[in-house]
């Protein structure tokens, strides 16, 4: 048995596929592209794949990480070539190597948010928005309740540049901010009328803010 | 409307997926390429309509001309037709996005009467005009195949043109000639003119209907050529004929989500009740090779890990057991399940059961369909008693637990009695159970016991049958709860009020077309679902158009009169069914046509086991 890491990218079409039917595509994909998947042992033997990080529907990924098993015979180059071979449009595998970084160690992620507008009053709102000190809105829990929390100190990094905003997030076991949090309290706690945006999520990164391998 | 728009107002809408196209083995072309798109519409859900083998093999059969373009279109839920019709989205094919509106042919199959309003509101939503007189130009045509085309007249208003039949050859001559007509200029009344004269092409505008003071149908009478009866299609070698060997595979589950291979058209048994053992005639097979060859295949293509084996009734296929030892060879090692529906009682081996246990275990599920014997002798259910009990015995003692049975009420000449029966013989499976020695131990056992409403149907030998009333449904369901005095039998059954819409549709004549245009004005809509059903508004569209559903659906039908689908031959004669009525009515049994040939009339296809050796 072999540990293997496959990087891919999720776009187009993709996006409206969410975690859960993922799951079911890649197993799928990886019977078609027969590659020798290691199956778990047990009453209900099913092939073994985890997703580094969930990815929201409708959100593009450019860095994303799927973890599988296989038989030992198999070796990277030819995973790579026989999964591209059989992903549709929308799915691009970038590589397949051993897997470096345990996921835990998993604490930040990098999204790319492009607004189909080109006002800069829209942006300077944004932009004044983003700055504020506290930016409180309201989260629903895993429990199914809800808290408040403040935005504002979760952000590591923001930026904006012609019609796109870059953010730095938590992400990972530890804490996880979901772009579309922001953007809601924005579109909510402003005047600002709504405008369609697309999200992708660009890196994931380990503590140290390096690239996660 | 552009994508990103479009995209956003997919995010707002339960399951995107339904909507966002790109599966895996979708098909995608250079519109400029091809002569002829082709939008194949499941008046449906896409959970539904992706589950359906005929859209499957058709699909992929007119993909596989370069100079056509099929693509999929499904019945948008509720919460995405608002918002199609709030943002004048058009109803579209989901390889292109474009509006099907600009496409050569829509094509609805229309595998059960309750989803007629849909196929108005995907009309509508198209932007075209409800019915076949308005709308003159050449395209988009009209067209719907399916069990229902088997009785079309409630539909006739709205359809241009119907496939009568299996579908693979008979499509593809009415798309080359479509080709013809437009590249000459002709006229829509040209094609379809000329198109009522391809065999199994019914043209209901061609047809006439006269009806006598009673309402009930007098004439029909054929024009411009128009063959006065039209005769469905059957594909005649199996082992030749088009199977995909690709299936496009959805992201989000549907209701099959699995390889569904064909083994055989058509079913031997004949019981009196079942409109598909009648007009899918004659049985015709598939050899074990050809189906083990395309089940591989299309495991290789899709990445999926479950076949599921697709006829009427899976053990009569006379392969069966080789058939398993073949694909067990490269399915065990691959991970891959098979299962096997459709099993009859009566010839369910001990050998077969131990093969389906080395693959999969679930429930098993069993359909007596009546409660006494002498009332599955009127429905001509070929099992006893002792046949069903013994089945469970050996099912009990390989470890299975639990048993779903399904009956229907409302049979003709049905009694109190045969309800009864139906609790008692529930209670002997449960009694079965706990004589057994070698049962499973420290288990309980669980008989479920799912209930339909019968609904006549045409070309069964039950087409001059009244349905039963609702108010009967009622009564009878009611009575049939009070007869179960156990916990370890569970009851389910079928709301009667769509039995009840159902059995009007089913026998209904060409004036139903206006009762279901003014049900759907009423926001009627996916009538098949519970959460969207309104038996109101439709009382009310039958009230507003002078007719009572009654008059379909719970009248007794005299053996002479014409019925509104006597002029399309389905290969079983009228004859035949008179006396297959009578036979019931004396609850004589008829032999499957393995045993005996019961001279049906399918012979006159000249393929199938009416040509079998004995």
């Amino acid at each position: 048995m072999k540990n293997v890491r496959i990087f891919f990218t999720k776009s187009g079409r993709m996006k409206f596929v969410s975690h859960l039917d993922m799951n079911r595509f890649m197993s799928r994909a990886l019977k078609r592209a027969e590659i020798p998947i290691w199956y778990t042992e047990g009453y209900n033997p099913h092939p073994y794949i985890n997703f580094a990080l969930p990815l929201s529907l409708g959100f593009e990924g450019r860095y994303e990480i799927m973890d599988i098993k296989t038989e030992d015979e198999i070796g990277f180059d030819e995973i790579f070539k026989r999964l591209s071979a059989v992903c549709p449009d929308g799915i691009k595998i970038l590589s397949v190597s051993e897997p470096i970084d345990k996921t835990a160690r998993i604490a930040f992620a990098r999204f790319e948010i492009v607004f189909d507008t080109k006002s800069s009053v829209f942006f300077e709102h944004l932009q004044a928005f983003l700055d504020r000190e506290s930016i409180v809105c309201t989260k629903t829990t895993k429990k199914g309740g809800s808290k408040e929390i403040d935005l504002a100190p979760k952000i590591r990094q923001k930026n904006i540049s012609d019609n796109t905003l870059m953010l730095l997030l938590p992400a990972g076991p530890q804490e996880n901010i979901n772009p579309t949090l922001l953007l809601d309290a924005f579109f909510e706690q402003t005047d600002s009328e709504y405008v369609c945006y697309c999200v992708t999520r660009t890196e994931i990164l380990d503590d140290g803010l390096n690239l996660f391998r | 409307m552009d994508n990103k728009r479009f995209e956003q107002l997919l995010l707002a809408v339960q399951k995107p997926g339904r909507y966002s196209g790109g599966e895996v083995n979708s098909i995608v072309k250079n519109k400029g390429d091809v002569d002829v798109r082709f939008a194949f519409c499941f008046p449906d859900t896409y959970e539904i309509g992706m589950s359906h083998l005929g859209m499957k093999i058709l699909y992929s059969q007119f993909n596989k001309r370069e100079d056509i373009w099929c693509e999929r279109v499904f019945a948008p839920w509720i919460d995405f037709e608002k918002v199609m019709r709030e943002n004048n989205i058009p109803l579209f094919g989901l390889e292109s996005r474009d509006s099907i509106a600009e496409f050569d042919f829509i094509g609805f199959t229309m595998q059960y009467e309750m989803c007629y309003t849909n196929v108005l509101n995907m009309l509508d939503l198209a932007g075209l005009p409800l019915k076949s007189c308005d709308r003159n130009a050449l395209s988009p045509i009209v067209v719907a195949g399916g069990p229902c085309a088997c009785n079309p007249e409630p539909l006739a208003d709205f359809i241009d043109l119907f496939f009568l039949g299996e579908g693979e050859e008979v499509d593809l001559e009415v798309i080359d000639l479509y080709k013809e007509v437009k590249k000459s200029g002709g006229s829509k009344q040209e094609f379809l003119c000329r198109a009522a004269k391809i065999e199994g092409v019914y043209v209901p505008s061609l047809y006439d209907v006269a009806y006598n003071e009673d309402g009930t149908v007098k004439s029909v009478t054929p024009s411009d050529g128009a063959p006065a009866t039209v005769k469905k299609r059957i594909i005649k070698d199996m082992d030749s004929a088009y199977y995909p060997d690709k299936f496009v595979v959805p992201y989000i589950e549907i209701v099959h989500d699995r390889i569904v291979q064909e083994i055989f058209r058509g079913c031997i048994r004949g019981c009196r009740f079942c409109q598909a053992g009648y007009i899918y005639r004659p049985v015709r097979e598939k050899s074990a090779d050809t189906v083990n060859r395309q089940a591989r295949d299309l495991c290789a293509s899709s990445g999926y890990d479950e076949i599921s084996m697709s006829s009427l009734s899976t053990s009569d296929y006379r392969e069966l057991e080789p058939l398993l030892n073949k694909m067990l060879e490269w399915t065990e090692p691959n991970h891959i399940s098979l299962a096997l529906p459709s099993l009859r009682i009566d010839n369910f081996s001990d050998e077969l059961l131990q093969k389906i246990n080395h693959v999969r275990k679930s429930g098993l599920t069993f359909a007596p369909e009546a409660g006494t014997q002498r009332l599955r002798d009127v429905i001509n259910k070929n099992i006893t008693e002792e046949e069903i009990l013994r089945t469970c015995r050996t099912a009990f003692a390989g470890g299975y637990t639990a048993v779903k049975l399904y009956f229907m009420l409302g049979l003709p000449t049905e009694t109190d009695e045969d309800l009864k029966g139906i609790a008692d013989l529930g209670q002997k499976i449960v009694n079965e159970f706990y004589a057994l020695e070698n049962r499973p131990r420290g288990k309980s056992v669980t008989v479920t016991i799912s209930v339909a409403t019968f609904v006549p149907k045409p070309f069964t030998p039950f087409e001059f049958e009244p349905q039963i009333t609702k108010a009967e449904m009622e009564r009878k369901q009611q009575y049939l709860r009070s007869c179960i005095t156990t916990k370890k039998i569970t009851l389910n059954w079928h709301d009667s009020s769509t039995s009840f819409l159902e059995g009007a549709f089913a026998r209904g004549d060409r004036r139903m077309g206006k009762i279901i245009e003014a049900a759907y004005k009423k926001g009627c809509r996916f009538d098949g679902w519970s959460e969207c059903f309104d038996l109101e508004k439709w009382l009310q569209a039958f009230e507003e158009c002078g007719i009572s559903p009654d008059f379909y659906s719970a009248r007794k039908r005299e053996f002479d009169e014409v019925n509104p689908w006597d002029h399309l031959d389905y290969g079983v004669t009228k004859r035949f069914l008179t006396a297959q009525n009578k036979l019931a009515h004396k609850a004589v049994t008829t032999p499957n046509c393995r045993e005996k040939c019961a001279g049906c009339g399918a012979d006159c296809y000249g393929e199938g086991v009416c040509y079998e050796k004995r």
